[in-house]
């Protein structure tokens, strides 16, 4: 039987799915019979969910053109 | 992957305009002044096509040039500035383990609660909160969407490593994303009636 510590150790490897079956089986048993480590996984899952969804530090078209600029510029 | 001296320069501005934004998202998440961000990106991209002749094609092309950008950064932070690299030094909890202490659930649709250019600056206040050497592979993990062994040969690290900090950066994350994101009192009402529902 695996505990929440186990959980939170083995949680990135979880939603990676980088656990070997009988390890994700017994996660899973735990998590039906915990409710604060299924709150840790579905909130870790939707952390990730929106990074890979989201448009963080984008760069400006501004900026983009000044990079090709200066290159150009470099090579004559 | 070798530039042919013909048209070398047009096949150099091609690599330039597919992995520019790769690079400037990589350097603006580890360098907070977006002035500094566009003269390490300049800088980067200058220094990939000057020393193009001793990249060997061992790896890909995309993390030869992330790790040239990610040594300039980390330099620039060193000479320009040295409080802001000191105190948001590499890994200073290694050895702790992280503990969470928001476990309130959040709402089903956390991307609903706020407009698009607000989650990014939010997620990028959270982003700029990690340490940076948790920073760095989160970056390339989870933003950029790598492989956990891309990440962790980009960042020269073990794999082992990058996972042990990857996942602490998603734990940390989580944690400063909560109160943002915490159920409404009418959510938690909605689920207390359907949770009467299922054992009724």
């Amino acid at each position: 039987m695996i505990r929440c510590e186990d959980v939170l150790r083995e949680i990135s490897n979880y939603l990676d799915q980088d656990v070997p079956a009988e390890l994700r089986q017994q996660i899973e048993e735990h998590l039906r019979a915990c409710d604060n480590c299924t709150v840790l996984v579905s909130t870790t899952r939707k952390t990730l969910s929106l990074v890979a969804g989201s448009k963080v530090f984008e760069i400006s078209p501004a900026i983009s053109e000044r990079l090709l600029e200066r290159l150009a510029g470099q090579w004559g | 992957m070798r530039l042919a001296c013909r048209g070398e320069k047009e096949q150099f501005a091609e690599l330039v305009r597919r992995h520019q934004r790769i690079v400037f998202r990589i350097v603006q998440g580890i360098l907070a002044n977006l002035a500094d961000t566009e003269e390490v990106l300049q800088e980067s991209f200058l220094k990939a096509y000057t020393h193009l002749g001793e990249f060997r094609g061992q790896s890909q092309f995309r993390t030869w040039l992330i790790r040239i950008a990610i040594n300039e950064a980390k330099m620039r932070l060193r000479k320009y500035r040295p409080g802001q690299h000191d105190s948001i030094n590499e890994t200073d909890r290694e050895g702790e383990e992280i503990a969470p202490r928001d476990l309130r659930d959040w709402d089903p649709n956390p991307e609903e609660r706020l407009r698009e250019t607000e989650l990014a600056s939010l997620l990028e206040r959270a982003i700029r909160a990690l340490p940076r050497g948790y920073r760095e592979v989160f970056l390339l993990r989870d933003v950029e969407q790598m492989s956990t062994e891309e990440a962790a040969e980009t960042l020269e690290i073990s794999v082992s490593a990058a996972k042990t900090r990857l996942r602490r950066a998603r734990l940390m994350m989580r944690e400063y994303l909560t109160p943002h994101f915490q159920k409404r009192w009418h959510q938690k009402l909605l689920d207390r009636v359907a949770g009467r529902r299922r054992t009724s």
